[in-house]
């Protein structure tokens, strides 16, 4: 390294996904690095549900997925609704999801980003944890540095890869000021249990792992949803809840009381039975889509991952783990240019909103455009799923009585619940997902 | 091994450990000794036979007027050396637990420090102790011929005085003249406390704002017949208590039927200092502090509201 | 003057978790010991005063060190000598002081040896002496203040009924209290500075010890179990209103027969 404290080539700011990998590709380039991150440790800040695919990702880093310290391959994905008293789940099992190479993986952020950090350090870069920056330098307009604890530290870049809440792109001033709506927050907990239990219970084999997604009652009615994934010895609970709904709520709904509520519903409790609560977070979660991103980029200056508002909750599964690592490479593949050059002006820059747009980050970005408006919508975590549990508890059910026709129970609740405009209207805006 | 040597530089302390090596001695099939080293040396050594020792060496050397660790340590080794002593009990008071390494290492000794056990087992001594900042206890067995062992004090119960003879032998040893000097002693003003003693023991960390404070912490103990004990900043950064009314790992191990931990963390030092406790109670305006779990009941609030109000309810009560 | 401090990297106990009464040392973060870091910030304020002070880091460890030590460096040592080689995993004490006495051997003239009172895992207070008696030195343990001038030391150290205040002439080892200084914090710069700074990987042969010496093998202790001991608390929290709180708790503890004498 060269004489790296007057200047660096550039400073990555926090050691999340995005962060590593913008400094993965360039400390493998060859580039002086600086990554800085407030944590403790890399992934003791960070949290995620949470699975990942690797499909997008894979060739990204031929070298890195064979050792990662990922938990289980998902083979079982379950979709439950939940009404007041019962709940109705639609399970997929499938081989596919069990043949190599493995699409998704269930995974733990304090493990999985301590280790990508030591491969991060391996290849040359310099992080340093426990270290919050406050602020950014700047040098006739662009930016140039950061300031971290009153002390200055320049560079060519600085990489925001802060996180949801991105002070260094609001300093930067390509943000602007984010609307509740675009947010949402969530609690999680990693439940520790023996491995044998968890594939008992969940019915796996050796490493197979089980997503499940719950939507309905457990919010209230609010917008929002929860989550389980079995990882090796432990198992990831969560729940989400769109900040606006809270606030709607006189007075305010605090999320715990809702998480409490959620691990005492009978599906979960016999779930977590044994276990033990090793981890608690809670974190904000970005829900606006591609209408809530920033600029990506300005002179000096780039922004990756979460930081850039890169993810998606499209109801099925929230993602912004491989856009966070998309594009943190495609941000060094713009860099590295920037360098050959020697201008890191916005306008060379400027190559990475390019690289995006080109790959499947924004092209997802823009499909699922309007996935903030259909979550909106009350009648998703209320009606439907109360319908759903009412029908089907009722096909179920033997009176003392004659059962009533099928058919006729189906119409009935069809009728007496869905036949309105607005479900007509909602069936129509389903299919924009 | 032909005895077991005990020292101290405090007699009621090597006491204990004379009665703790007659029990031991009884299972190894060997004698009890005692070195009696500095300033007034020998004056006890009625007492040392009493309790079970069936001999003393008596020291008297210059270099030994104080107690310097590398004279001491010197002086130890070479009594061992001569007599073929292979145990050496010390007590883990500051003086000893410095000592007791550096003997070791002139005897090529494993040594275990702040010994919480000492136990025969297959004709080996097996020693406790925490570990792990007290997360732990740990128990060894320490593998080299020689063994030495500074036993946390008050570990062992002090055994009955019986009416016995013992060998008051004189040694003479080559000793040189300590390279330390003390130059000055301030003497610390402490009161006699026995924590481990109390039936009710409150304690105050650094929760606590200023010295002046400290009333309504007395009046919580006088309220409840309690005893004070405090965190390590308390009396050694600040001073503001004596380092006997310390709880933890260096300092006292206690076991009351009742401990108020107030304005405490509850980090591992100090919470392996009550875990003898029958009944733990914290009082913490954070209530993440980790204290909480390691209570039975708990009150999340700042102490200075809640310290009066309980001392209210208490004289009400 | 020579300082070489010596620094033993832990893991962070606050971070460590018991199962089945076993600990759990994985997960947690490996840190510098709060006294070695006193003792380090002490050489640090020495050099300060002194001019022409090296003031060296030497620590025995696994792989982890070589991120670690950049504390170290950052915080003012002018460089690092790293015990670092499979044959020194699980060396007890004897072990400990045996590699540091050779290595601060090797490293040739020294007038100050720096060590913690105790690590903070351990708290065996046993390297210092030890090493003390390796390399024939005089001791002055529990240290709460130092002061050194020229050649001369004065040391007050905190004993359990006194302060006693202790001369000697360097060469010394001298162990130090928590309470001797609040250690700085590194800044940013400054680790980034410690960069540069020299660190040294020495293996047990470069200090000339076979495999038996150290490390498991060449260790006096042998252990037998290392458990959490048994307990269950019973965690209730009560929270809100004062007198409510305060009642509740007072008719707890009546309950439990701790009160009323
Ligand atoms: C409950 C929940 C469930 C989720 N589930 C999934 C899932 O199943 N699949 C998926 O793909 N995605 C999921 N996500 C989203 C995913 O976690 C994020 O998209 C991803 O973590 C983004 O990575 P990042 O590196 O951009 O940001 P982060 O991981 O948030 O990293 C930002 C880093 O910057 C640091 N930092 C912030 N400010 C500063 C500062 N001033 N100075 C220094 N450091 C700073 C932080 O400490 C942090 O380490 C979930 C998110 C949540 C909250
Ligand atoms: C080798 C070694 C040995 C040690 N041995 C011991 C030992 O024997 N004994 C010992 O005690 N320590 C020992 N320590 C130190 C120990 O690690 C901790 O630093 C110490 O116990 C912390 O003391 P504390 O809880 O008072 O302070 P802190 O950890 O600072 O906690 C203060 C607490 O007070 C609370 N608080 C603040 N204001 C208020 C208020 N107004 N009302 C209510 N609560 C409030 C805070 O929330 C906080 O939880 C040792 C350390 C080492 C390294
Ligand atoms: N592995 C090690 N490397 C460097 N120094 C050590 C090591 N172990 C112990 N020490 C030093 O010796 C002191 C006492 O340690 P202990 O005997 O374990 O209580 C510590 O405070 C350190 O200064």
């Amino acid at each position: 390294m060269g004489d790296c404290t007057d200047k660096m080539d550039v400073i990555v700011v926090g050691a999340g996904l995005a962060g590593l990998s913008t400094a993965y590709f360039l400390a493998d380039a060859g580039l002086d690095v600086l990554v800085v991150e407030r944590g403790d440790f890399p992934g003791s800040k960070n949290v995620t549900g949470g699975r990942i695919y690797l499909n997008p990702v894979r060739d990204l880093f031929p070298d890195l997925w064979e050792q990662a310290p990922l938990e289980r391959h998902v083979t079982r994905e379950r979709l439950t609704m939940m009404a007041r008293e019962s709940a109705t789940t639609v399970e997929l099992q499938s081989e596919r999801f069990n043949r190599q190479p493995y699409h998704s993986y269930t995974i733990l952020r304090a493990k999985f980003d301590r280790w990508f950090a030591d491969r991060v350090a391996e290849k040359g870069a310099f992080l340093i944890p426990k270290n919050k920056v406050d602020d950014l330098v700047f040098e006739g307009g662009r930016v140039a540095g950061i300031v971290a604890d009153g002390d200055e530290i320049h560079a060519d870049v600085v990489v925001a890869a802060d996180g949801i809440l991105s002070l260094m792109a609001e300093k930067a001033g390509l943000r602007e000021k984010q609307q509740p709506r675009h947010f949402a927050v969530s609690m999680k907990e990693v439940i520790e249990l023996p491995r044998q239990t968890i594939e008992d219970r969940f019915n796996l084999e050796g490493d197979q792992g089980l997503a499940q997604l719950f939507f309905g009652e457990l919010t209230q009615g609010m917008m929002g949803g929860g989550f389980l994934y079995t990882n090796l010895e432990s198992i990831s609970l969560g729940l989400v809840v769109g900040v606006e709904s809270l606030m709607e709520r006189d007075p305010l709904q605090e999320v715990h009381p809702l998480m409490e509520a959620f691990k005492e519903r009978p599906e979960i409790r016999v779930l977590l039975e044994g276990g033990e609560v090793v981890e608690y977070s809670a974190h904000v979660i970005t829900e606006g889509g591609i209408h809530a991103m920033p600029k990506l980029f300005s002179d000096g200056m780039l922004v990756v991952g979460d930081a850039a508002g890169l993810g998606l909750n499209m109801l099925m599964t929230i993602r912004g783990m491989e856009y966070a690592l998309a594009s943190g490479a495609m941000a060094a593949q713009a860099i590295q240019r920037a360098k050959e050059k020697g201008d890191f002006s916005a306008s060379t820059l400027a190559y990475y909103e390019e690289l995006l747009k080109d790959s499947f980050v924004l092209k997802d970005m823009h499909t699922f455009r309007h996935a903030l408006n259909i979550l909106e919508n009350p009648r998703l975590f209320n009606l439907y799923p109360q319908v759903v549990c009412d029908l089907f508890e009722k096909l179920m059910w033997i009176d003392s009585g004659p059962k009533e026709g099928l058919f006729s129970i189906v119409f009935g609740e069809v009728r007496s619940k869905l036949l309105s405009f607005s479900v007509l209207r909602d069936v129509l805006s389903f299919c924009k997902m | 091994m032909a005895e077991i040597l005990v020292f101290s530089e405090k007699d009621d302390l090597a006491f204990e450990l004379v009665s703790k090596g007659r029990e031991l001695g009884a299972a190894l099939n060997v004698g009890v000794a005692a070195a009696l080293l500095g300033e007034g040396a020998g004056a006890r050594s009625d007492e040392y036979f009493a309790y079970g020792a069936d001999r003393v060496y008596v020291a008297h050397h210059p270099a030994l007027a104080h107690f310097h660790a590398e004279a001491f340590a010197e002086a130890l080794y070479q009594i061992a050396q001569k007599n073929d002593a292979q145990v050496l009990l010390l007590a883990s008071t500051k003086r000893g637990k410095e000592l007791s390494p550096r003997v070791a290492q002139k005897l090529g000794a494993g040594c275990v420090t702040d010994a919480t056990a000492v136990e025969v087992q297959d004709g080996n001594l097996l020693v406790s102790r925490y570990a792990l900042g007290g997360n732990t206890v740990a128990s060894e067995f320490i593998k080299t011929p020689h063994k030495v062992i500074a036993v946390m004090p008050k570990t062992f119960e002090l055994g009955a005085k019986e009416a016995r003879q013992g060998e008051v032998v004189t040694v003479d040893l080559d000793l040189k003249e300590p390279r330390t000097r003390i130059v000055e002693r301030r003497e610390k003003a402490g009161e006699a406390v026995n924590l481990e003693e109390a039936e009710v023991l409150v304690c105050i960390g650094r929760g606590l704002e200023k010295k002046q404070d400290l009333g309504i912490i007395e009046e919580l103990a006088r309220a409840l017949g309690a005893e004070i004990g405090c965190t390590k900043t308390l009396c050694s950064d600040y001073q503001w208590l004596s380092e006997d009314r310390l709880v933890g790992l260096s300092g006292k191990k206690t076991s009351p039927g009742l401990v108020i931990s107030v304005g405490i963390s509850g980090q591992i030092q100090y919470t392996v200092g009550i875990r003898g406790a029958r009944i733990a109670v914290a009082i913490n305006k954070d209530g993440q502090a980790p204290i909480f779990a390691l209570s039975d009941y708990g009150i999340v609030g700042d102490l200075y509201q809640v310290v009066p109000k309980l001392v209210e309810a208490l004289r009400a009560a | 003057m020579n300082i070489v401090v010596c620094l033993k990297q832990i893991p962070d106990l606050q971070q460590i978790r018991i199962k089945d009464r076993r600990p759990l040392l994985e997960g947690a973060p490996l840190i510098f010991g709060d006294m070695d870091k006193s003792a380090l910030e002490e050489a640090v304020r020495i050099k300060e005063k002194a001019k022409g002070t090296k003031v060296t880091a030497l620590a025995m460890g696994g792989a982890k060190l070589k991120d670690g030590i950049k504390e170290a460096l950052a915080i003012g040592a002018d460089e690092a000598v790293l015990l670092m080689d499979p044959p020194f995993a699980g060396s007890d004490t004897m072990g400990t002081a045996r590699a540091l006495a050779k290595a601060i051997e090797k490293l040739g003239e020294h007038d100050l040896i720096l060590c913690g009172e105790g690590s903070t895992d351990n708290y065996s207070g046993q390297v210092g002496p030890r090493l003390a008696e390796l390399l024939d030195l005089p001791q002055i343990t529990y240290v709460r203040e130092l002061e050194i001038e020229g050649n001369k030391l004065k040391a007050v150290r905190n004993m359990e009924e006194s302060f006693e205040v202790v001369e000697t002439e360097l060469p010394a080892l001298v162990t130090v209290a928590d309470e001797i200084n609040q250690p700085r914090l590194a800044s940013l710069r400054d680790i980034l500075k410690a960069a540069r700074k020299p660190v040294q990987e020495w293996t047990a042969a470069d200090l000339g010890l076979s495999e038996d010496e150290v490390g498991a093998k060449g260790s006096a202790i042998e252990t037998v179990s290392n458990l959490a001991p048994e307990q269950e608390r019973k965690q209730v929290v009560f929270k809100g209103d004062l007198d409510e709180v305060t009642e509740n708790l007072i008719n707890a503890l009546t309950k439990e027969g701790v009160l009323g004498r």
